[in-house]
């Protein structure tokens, strides 16, 4: 059975359509990105699934259950991390983490405290007393306590620093490995390339489409600048299949590559190379390129 | 009972500064009886008042402690602060949660919107009784100690007046709040429909047209014929039938609305 399952689901708000009937299914298993650029309808969608808004049309299923006729029993089967997480400010992080534990019926204190741990949380100070990255790991830890099936989390990295987002991609991946299903939204490629192994792509509230990352990966572009110590090797760096355009200017060339960078950086290695800055991708690029070529440029 | 619980430790402070407030309130004014007992040409200065304002607090029982302490405290201040204080909670324990966004987290677990609203509706009723206590006890003292003669059992009746009717303004607070998820919506109408319910009762006070109406405002239902010395009447239900029907009739709206969508 799927984990997430939805049929045409469709939101207004008001006369603004945010969601035009998106067709998704996430299997029980591998981790799914879902990427969209701000606006796209990410979190619109997530609000569906966890059952905080109702469908204007369509339908949603958390593991076959409703998620408007059969709200809790699909609630109970989720961690959920909202886009814009807020807890109380006036309750310790250990506090806070212990009420939503009585909500669900009682979780494991010692899962709180090894996740805390592991995100380096500290669970006296206060909520109202903490950076925005440290409550983000609030939110993080009361998505994961219970060790819900299904992890549904918005956006969850903004706002962490380089440290806990590796410790939370780790998180991710020992989930997955223990079966749990998690679905993550990103409007930023290298994250969820760096955990996902299916992306969903939305633009404009439409699906565009559902990949195996790897896949998406060997078709995104992406720009790279190599600096050089000497002459840029033009002609060999042309060569590489990979490279779509080249341009040098002195000693640095320009570049745009499509899927992996291995080859490239191969061919350059061996002129001294001084330095190279990979540009991440933008996803507005990766949609038009996508569709460029799925659909034949008349 | 968790909702309920937390919330009840959130207020606690909130509870104990109105508690002293109110408490030095009534001992304020119960301090001033002895003097106002004495004074010779009391009648003399209750029959300088227009006629209105004696019917409205019921100012020719003004020389009894019990009529003193129904004008100065049970007919307007008390009722003003109740409200105020209940008001105040109602429109945080649901709109002000969902605005804040602290809302979501709580609706993803087992608690619906149903038992949230139950749970802050109790929460809020329990607040108020406690605050009625705190009234009454004080105010039992008061009595005794400056020579006022109220029964305490007269004063419950009174102080039960005061809770029901912060109930029924708080509990539209929380419906309509479940049912915008605003703030402004929780505290503008209720502001309004309290004075729009006062206002009806000092017109059917006034006057004699529009006394028919009159059963209709709460204000009358809990102000009628004392407080103190009321006794306990059957009307008061009206007020906890109020109060219950609008959280009753705010719930399945609440069930089935988007949550943090008017943010
Ligand atoms: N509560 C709301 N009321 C009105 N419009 C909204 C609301 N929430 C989102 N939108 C609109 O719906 C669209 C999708 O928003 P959202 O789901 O937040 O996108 P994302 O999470 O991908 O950035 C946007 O155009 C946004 O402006
Ligand atoms: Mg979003």
């Amino acid at each position: 059975m799927d984990a997430i399952r939805t049929w045409g689901l469709t939101k207004n708000y008001g006369r603004r359509t945010a969601l035009r009937g998106i067709d998704l299914s996430v299997p029980a298993g591998p981790v799914c990105g879902y990427l969209g650029p701000n606006g796209a309808g990410k979190t619109t969608t997530i609000r569906l699934l966890v059952g905080l808004l109702r469908p204007t049309s369509g339908a949603a299923a958390v593991f076959g259950h409703d998620t408007v006729r059969d709200r809790e029993r699909a609630q109970r089967l989720v961690g959920y991390l909202p886009g814009e997480f807020v807890a109380y400010p006036d309750l310790t992080a250990g506090r806070y983490l212990e009420h939503l534990g009585r909500l669900r019926g009682g979780a494991d204190p010692s899962a709180v405290a090894r996740l805390a741990e592991r995100l380096d949380l500290d669970l006296t100070a206060r909520i109202g007393t903490l950076s925005h990255g440290n409550r983000q790991k609030v939110g993080i830890v009361q998505a994961f306590a219970h060790d819900p099936p299904l992890l549904i989390l918005d956006e969850p990295t903004a706002g962490l620093d380089p440290i806990a987002q590796r410790e939370f991609l780790a998180m991710v991946r020992e989930a997955r490995d223990r079966g749990r299903t998690v679905f993550l939204s990103s409007h930023v490629l290298s994250e969820v390339e760096a955990v996902a192994d299916r992306v969903a792509m939305l633009s404009q509230g439409r699906l565009l489409v559902t990949e195996a990352v790897d896949k998406l990966k060997s078709r995104a572009q992406r720009r790279i600048d190599l600096i050089f110590d000497t002459d840029p090797p033009e002609e060999p760096l042309r060569a590489v299949p990979e490279v779509r355009s080249c341009t040098v200017a002195g000693r640095a060339v320009h570049l745009m590559v499509e899927g992996s960078t291995a080859r490239l950086l191969q061919v350059a290695a061996p002129h001294r190379v001084v330095s190279v800055v990979t540009h991440e991708p933008d996803l507005e690029e990766i949609f038009v390129n996508y569709y460029s070529r799925e659909v034949p440029q008349p | 009972m968790t909702v309920f619980l937390k919330s009840l430790r959130d207020q606690r402070r909130g509870i104990i500064g109105w508690s002293v407030g109110i408490a030095a309130l009534v001992l304020l004014e119960s301090a001033m009886w002895p003097t106002v007992r004495d004074m010779p040409d009391l009648d003399a200065f209750v029959a300088n008042y227009p006629e209105a304002l004696r019917k409205l607090f019921d100012l020719d029982n003004f020389a009894s402690g019990a009529g003193f302490i129904n004008a100065e405290l049970f007919s307007a201040v008390l009722p003003v602060l109740f409200i105020i204080f209940a008001v105040g909670r109602g429109v945080r324990l649901v709109a002000g949660e969902e605005e804040a966004g602290t809302l979501d987290i709580v609706l993803v677990t087992p608690v619906t919107p149903a038992r949230f609203l139950a749970e802050q509706a109790a929460a809020l009723a329990t607040s108020l009784a406690a605050l009625g206590v705190v009234l009454w006890s004080t105010a039992a003292l008061c009595s005794a100690a400056f020579g006022l003669g109220v029964r305490p059992l007269d004063l419950a009746g009174a102080c039960l007046s005061m809770v029901l009717l912060g109930a029924e303004f708080g509990a539209l607070a929380l419906a309509v709040g479940a049912l915008t998820g605003r703030r402004a919506a929780a505290v503008a109408v209720p502001a309004v429909a309290a004075v729009a319910a006062y206002v009806l009762f000092v017109a059917g006070q006034l006057v004699d047209a529009v006394k028919g109406w009159q059963p209709l405002s709460p204000f009358h239902q809990a102000l009628e014929g004392g407080p103190i010395g009321a006794g306990l009447p059957g009307r008061y239900l009206w007020l906890v039938a109020g109060a219950a029907a609008v959280i009753i009739a705010a719930a399945p709206v609440f069930t089935r609305r988007d949550i943090g969508a008017a943010r």
